[in-house]
């Protein structure tokens, strides 16, 4: 036991100290990857799983719920209480509001507190919060009679009896603030009202958003049978379900959001892998002759095996060690960034506690350690399996490398086949197993065709630009071209990081680019309003109706166009309902529709029936065409609508249903306008027409905001990007892993090479010349990788546009090639890489020939 | 009548209304009011305080024994015609409900507080209907239906009355204090026969028994340098009724406003006023005579002497359970004593005996406006 020990120490433990840099920098990348993958767990789970939080934890432990698109008719409530059970019946008001000072954007929530004072019913998880509330110290049952009672949380910093204005679609409203209950730091705050005030702020009547009903602890029945029990007094259109159904569904809705991002994520561990491989490699390679002198001295295959496994597993968990609290640090940031896009595209949602738990971070440990030993295996099994002999011979694997160079390129071929084959199959509940699976043969072609293609450079290189660059440059292309294996690692670990960056990049440009152009026909208005009060996807704050009919009256105003949003739930998954005015003659619509039907015919049959647009993503998720026919839930009734057409929409994914404002007028009677558009008569001046309706907004006390068209454009462009901002730190990330990888590799080239570099040095080399050729070597490498990557990533970024996205999120993405992107972007990374043989250049050049030459 | 010191009682929330508000919004009780029914077993929004009381006692074939109470109140907060949401608070609705399980010494009892809402709880005579969620009164086929459901027990009950609506007071109102308007619109059926079923701790017994329904609104609230009050409904088996109830001021004495009404087995109502019959405590050193509540640790006398010198009448009130006290886990409705009671004694010095109902109030802290 302690021969293997020893043998262990001497041939692994050992060498890893004389090299700190090198082994510093490989741990560095296998603890970036595992950081990253942790980070992307975590911040997916405080960044998705927290949206509504503070309503979940004011609606308390419930049984069901009940929903209706618009609203639930409140007298179902009372139609509920009466009957003959002990159930506890919550109705709620939801909405959003702006605190006009910190521009913090809060749900709203009105709740029954009469019933809530008399203890029936009590909707509180934590009810010792709402006791604060009623503490005689705080504020009295005679507040709930004032229409101005609110109450905060905490984090809002106010006491009693402080005024609070907020933004309530497109009013401002001074409140009065009459007790304060503790919210966890912000994470479960709302601003708390009585029904009738929050009714009053909403301008809601006569409907609650939802019900919650609470069966009796205890109770034998079946929840079957309860839920019958409350069905019989429910209208067609509204919706019971369990409790928290419409948060599962959202967390559903994110699902391929978030499965997406975590495989991305992957892209920097992956990275990493080829560095262990590498690194062990370089390891297997450069003791040959100890493993030689090992195995004749008789240890085993499996002894040198392990010996070899563990050092990767020294390594690797070393780095993953590393990796678990750079992770948690790194969520931090990521949660902000996966925030921003879940917003953007999904719903309105707080990021919450990022919390480690000790499965995500033992999970994230072991994949760390587990992605290094796969990549350890093949090195350190071909150590083991070489007899003694050849061991202590030198050339072999080199030599099999440019043997197998046909059957290397046929593979990749075949795989590249398959990849193609694989883009084509559907995808599997709702995830693009197969694209990811095609993503990832391609990688793997390009991984076996890499030593070929550095070969066939190298020749090329070793030509041409030693005849220009000089022979620096002839000889770094020799000695890439003889370390063949090691370079190609290199080259497959550099390459897979650009490629990602370009598919990427290809594939975030060619959306950026679609959305640009469709935004172009999509909004024909010269001014587009929303009210002041907090906007999200999945939030409709509205504009009163009032003021819409007199902006229509304003001098230089030809038309305008009313737009109303709810949200609903479309076969079990959320989406939005929009209805908009298509009767003014003055507006030329010119939607783009997939079947490439004209604008005007398919509004005209929208007008005219029945008849409804959905989106793409709509159509895709819920596998539905034109000529459809599609069964809403709509107040408290169900109608049935045609499909008219499809059109073309990158304004969310949820999915999007719209139909003519009077038509949805007739199921869901609240007139008052969500958005509206304004076009400007021919000869009026923009700038006079946007101050003529400021200051009817004045004069009204309405809170709106006015966008000039292009505003509007540039600020679905910002929030486009802030949407992606999440892909490129990514990228960045495994990027940096890469560049990290050559750095180490040059330097083990250098130290391997040292007594080659000292006799070129007693050849009369100058150092400068030394250095030329380290950073030609990095250059090259930087080159090849550069190219390899390019062309994978081109290939990859169809998989994504056509693909991935398309099975994920149903958009059609129009190609474009951001060239400029790209080319600065590689034109960086080969930058870092020339700057990464810097320092094993330094090296190099501080040898000192005439040690080095007599080392051995 | 009950004193309008049970309305500070148990509709506390009216506090918060200045007085002046009150009258200016709801109207005082005043002399000359004519009762019609049924309109006037319904609901009087112009007087600010307005409740309907149903107590008694059952029993069910094997001879298991029961007291029952169901209350719902009415408060006005605000006649303002501008509030048009449903949810405005124009009343605040709330309902107390307890059985008294005399044979297996167990009291149940439990509150709700609810406004009108949509439909949640009111009053209406086109529904013929009280109700506040699922506890209800409905007036149908000559019978008033009594319905109640809590977390372990339940009531339902058919109340025929057999003697007409008895109006408490002098010319339509029961005056509580010195000046108009200072009094309330009070009657009681006192009377009901009672059969349906109740439902304790997933139990069901077929009961049948006696049952006393008051129904009082007015708008002035009580006097500043009152205690508490004790009131007793009794039904004699001779077929009279008597209601008593005397206000305990803060200095020990009682309020010479204290009043009560017998009902003669015919059903005509003689008015008693505060000379006429005395309350108290009995004073009985072999049996226990008070209660003390672990709630609230309010002694409560559960033994009394009745004395009615007009109708030569004397009574010893006990009570099967002394535990009937209704402890509030609200701090805005205060604890009070409310349970069933059984009577023996003589009258025009023949044995009589009955049962009824006994309320005291004011004993675990004497009760202000405001103090809360």
């Amino acid at each position: 036991m302690s021969g293997r020990l020893k043998l262990f120490w001497r041939l692994m433990v050992k060498p890893l100290g004389r090299e700190p840099v090198r082994t510093t920098l490989t741990i560095a990348a296998v603890a970036l990857g595992v950081a990253v993958v942790l980070a992307m767990d975590l911040a997916g789970d405080a960044a998705t799983g927290s949206f509504h939080s503070s309503l979940e934890t004011l609606s308390g432990q419930q049984d069901f719920e009940i929903t209706a698109a618009g609203g639930v008719p409140e007298e179902i409530v009372g139609k509920l209480a009466e009957l003959p059970y002990d159930w506890r019946i919550t109705p709620r008001i939801e909405g959003f509001a702006l605190v006009a000072d910190s521009k913090r954007a809060l749900p709203l929530v009105g709740l029954d507190l009469i019933g809530v004072a008399g203890r029936i019913p009590l909707p509180l998880t934590k009810p010792e919060a709402l006791d604060k509330i009623f503490d005689a110290n705080q504020s009295s049952f005679e507040d709930l009679a004032k229409q101005d009672s609110v109450w905060v949380g905490q984090s809002l910093n106010k006491t009693c009896g402080d005024a609070l204005e907020l933004l309530v679609n497109d009013r401002a409203l001074t409140f009065t603030v009459r007790g304060v209950y503790p919210d966890d730091a912000g994470t479960g705050s709302a601003i708390l009202m009585d029904m009738a005030v929050a009714q009053a702020a909403l301008g809601i009547t006569g409907r609650v958003d939802r019900i919650f009903i609470r069966i009796p602890r205890g109770a034998t029945n079946s929840l079957d049978e309860w839920q019958r029990r409350a069905q019989q007094v429910l209208p067609q259109g509204v919706q019971l379900r369990a409790a928290g159904a419409s948060t599962d569904e959202n967390r559903k809705m994110l699902a391929a959001f978030r499965w997406n991002l975590r495989l991305l994520s992957y892209i920097a561990l992956i990275v990493g892998a080829f560095l262990i491989y590498n690194t062990i490699s370089v390891s297997v390679v450069r003791r040959r002759a100890e493993i030689g002198i090992a195995r004749a001295f008789g240890a085993s295959r499996l002894q040198v095996l392990l010996a070899f496994l563990l050092e990767a597993a020294v390594i690797g968990g070393a780095g993953a060690l590393l990796g678990v609290p750079l992770g948690r640090f790194l969520a931090t940031s990521a949660v902000k960034l996966m925030g921003n896009t879940v917003n953007a595209l999904y719903l309105s949602s707080r990021p919450g506690e990022i919390t480690l738990d000790p499965t995500s971070a033992f999970l994230a440990f072991f994949t760390g350690l587990f992605v290094t030993l796969v990549s350890a295996w093949s090195p350190a099994r071909e150590a083991a399996t070489s007899a003694p002999v050849e061991a202590m011979a030198r050339g072999r694997v080199e030599h099999s490398v440019r043997v197998n160079k046909t059957l290397a390129l046929g593979g990749a071929a075949a795989l590249a086949l398959l990849a193609a084959a694989m883009s084509r199959l559907p995808p599997v509940g709702g995830k693009p197993a197969f694209g990811y699976c095609a993503a990832l043969l391609l990688v793997a072609a390009s991984v076996i065709a890499i030593p070929a293609f550095t070969d066939a450079i190298m020749r090329i290189s070793s030509r041409i630009f030693s005849r220009l660059l000089g022979v620096e440059v002839l000889l770094a292309s020799r000695s890439l071209a003889g370390s063949l294996r090691r370079t190609s690692t290199l080259v497959a670990a550099l390459s897979t990081a650009v490629a990602m960056m370009t598919a990427v990049g290809i594939m975030v440009g060619s959306f950026r680019q679609t959305v640009v152009l469709w935004m172009a026909s999509e909004l024909p208005a010269d001014l587009y309003l929303r009210p002041a009060g907090s906007p999200a996807t999945d939030q409709h704050p509205t504009i009163s109706l009032g003021f819409s009919d007199q902006l229509a009256k304003l001098p230089g105003v030809l038309a305008i166009q009313r737009l109303r949003g709810y949200e609903i739930s479309y076969e079990g998954k959320p989406a939005t309902l929009a209805s908009v005015e298509l009767d003014d003659s003055h507006i030329e619509h010119s939607s783009d529709f997939l079947s490439g039907s004209s604008a005007e015919s398919v509004l005209a049959e929208l007008r005219e029936k029945n008849a409804v647009i959905v989106s793409e993503p709509f159509s895709y998720k819920h596998g539905v065409r034109r000529r459809d026919i599609i069964q809403l839930a709509l107040g408290e009734s169900r109608a049935t609508f045609r499909v008219a057409d499809v059109y073309y929409d990158y304004a969310s994914e949820r999915g999007m249903i719209l139909m003519d404002r009077n038509v949805l007028l007739n199921y869901l009677p609240d007139p008052a306008p969500s958005n509206i558009a304004v076009f400007i008569s021919p000869g009026a001046n923009p700038a006079n027409v946007r101050a003529e309706i400021e200051r009817a907004a004045d004069r009204a006390s309405a809170r709106i905001l006015v966008f000039a068209n292009s505003d509007l454009r540039m600020q679905a462009v910002q929030i486009f990007d802030r949407t992606f901002a999440i892909t490129y730190a990514l990228e960045a990330i495994a990027v940096f892993v890469a560049i990290m990888g050559v750095a180490g590799a040059l330097l083990a080239l250098v130290i391997d090479r040292r007594r080659e570099l000292g006799l070129l040095r007693y050849l009369g080399a100058s150092s400068g010349q030394l250095r030329k050729m380290i950073l030609a070597e990095a250059g090259l490498l930087g080159l090849l990788s550069n190219i390899a990557g390019l062309c994978l990533g081109i290939f990859l970024s169809l998989i994504l546009i056509f693909v991935i996205n398309k099975q994920s999120f149903g958009w059609t993405i129009r190609l474009h090639w951001p060239i400029a992107v790209i080319l600065s972007g590689t034109s960086l990374i080969w930058l870092a890489t020339v700057l990464a043989g810097w320092y094993p250049a330094r090296i190099a050049v501080r040898l000192n020939p005439v040690e080095v030459i007599h080392e051995d | 009548m009950r004193t309008d010191l049970r309305a500070l009682g148990a509709l506390a929330l009216g506090f918060f209304l200045p007085l002046s508000l009150s009258f200016a919004q709801f109207q005082p009780a005043l002399p000359g009011y004519r009762f019609g029914f049924p309109r006037d077993y319904f609901n009087h929004p112009d007087y600010q305080t307005e409740w309907w009381y149903y107590t008694g006692n059952l029993q069910s074939l094997d001879g298991h024994k029961f007291g029952f109470e169901l209350t719902f109140f009415r408060q006005g907060v605000s006649r303002d015609p501008k509030q048009n949401s449903a949810w405005g608070l124009r009343d605040i609705y709330f309902a107390h409900f307890a059985l008294s399980d005399l044979t297996g010494k167990k009291f149940f009892h439990t509150e709700r507080t609810n406004r009108a809402g949509p439909g949640i709880a009111g009053v209406s005579l086109s529904l013929q209907k009280i109700w506040n969620g699922n506890w209800s009164v409905a007036w149908a086929d000559g019978e008033e239906r009594l319905t109640a459901f809590a977390d372990s027990f339940a009531l339902s009950l058919a109340l025929h009355s057999q003697k007409p609506p008895v109006i408490h007071g002098d010319n339509g109102v029961s005056q509580k204090s010195a000046g108009p308007g200072r009094g309330s619109h009070y009657f009681s059926e006192t009377r009901l026969s009672s059969s349906g079923s109740l439902t304790i701790e997933n139990r069901k017994y077929s009961v049948t028994g006696l049952a006393w329904m008051d129904h009082e609104f007015f708008t002035h609230q009580l006097e500043a340098n009152q205690m508490g009050w004790d009131w007793f409904s009794i039904q004699l088996d001779d077929h009279t009724e008597l209601m008593l109830f005397q206000i305990r001021r803060k200095d020990g004495s009682i309020d010479p406003f204290s009043a009560g009404t017998f009902v003669d087995a015919q059903g005509r109502a003689i008015h008693l006023r505060a000379s006429d019959f005395q309350l108290s405590p009995a004073q009985d050193a072999s049996a226990a005579e008070t209660w003390s509540s672990p709630v609230t640790h309010a002694r409560y006398p559960v033994r009394w002497q009745i004395h009615v010198a007009r109708l030569n009448l004397t009574l010893l009130v006990t009570t099967p359970l002394p535990s009937q006290e209704l402890a509030t886990r609200s701090s805005f409705v205060p604890s009070y004593w409310e349970g069933a009671i059984l009577l023996q004694g003589k009258k025009n010095s023949a044995a009589v005996a009955g049962s009824g109902y006994l309320e005291m109030t004011g004993y675990d802290r004497p009760f202000s406006v405001g103090e809360f």
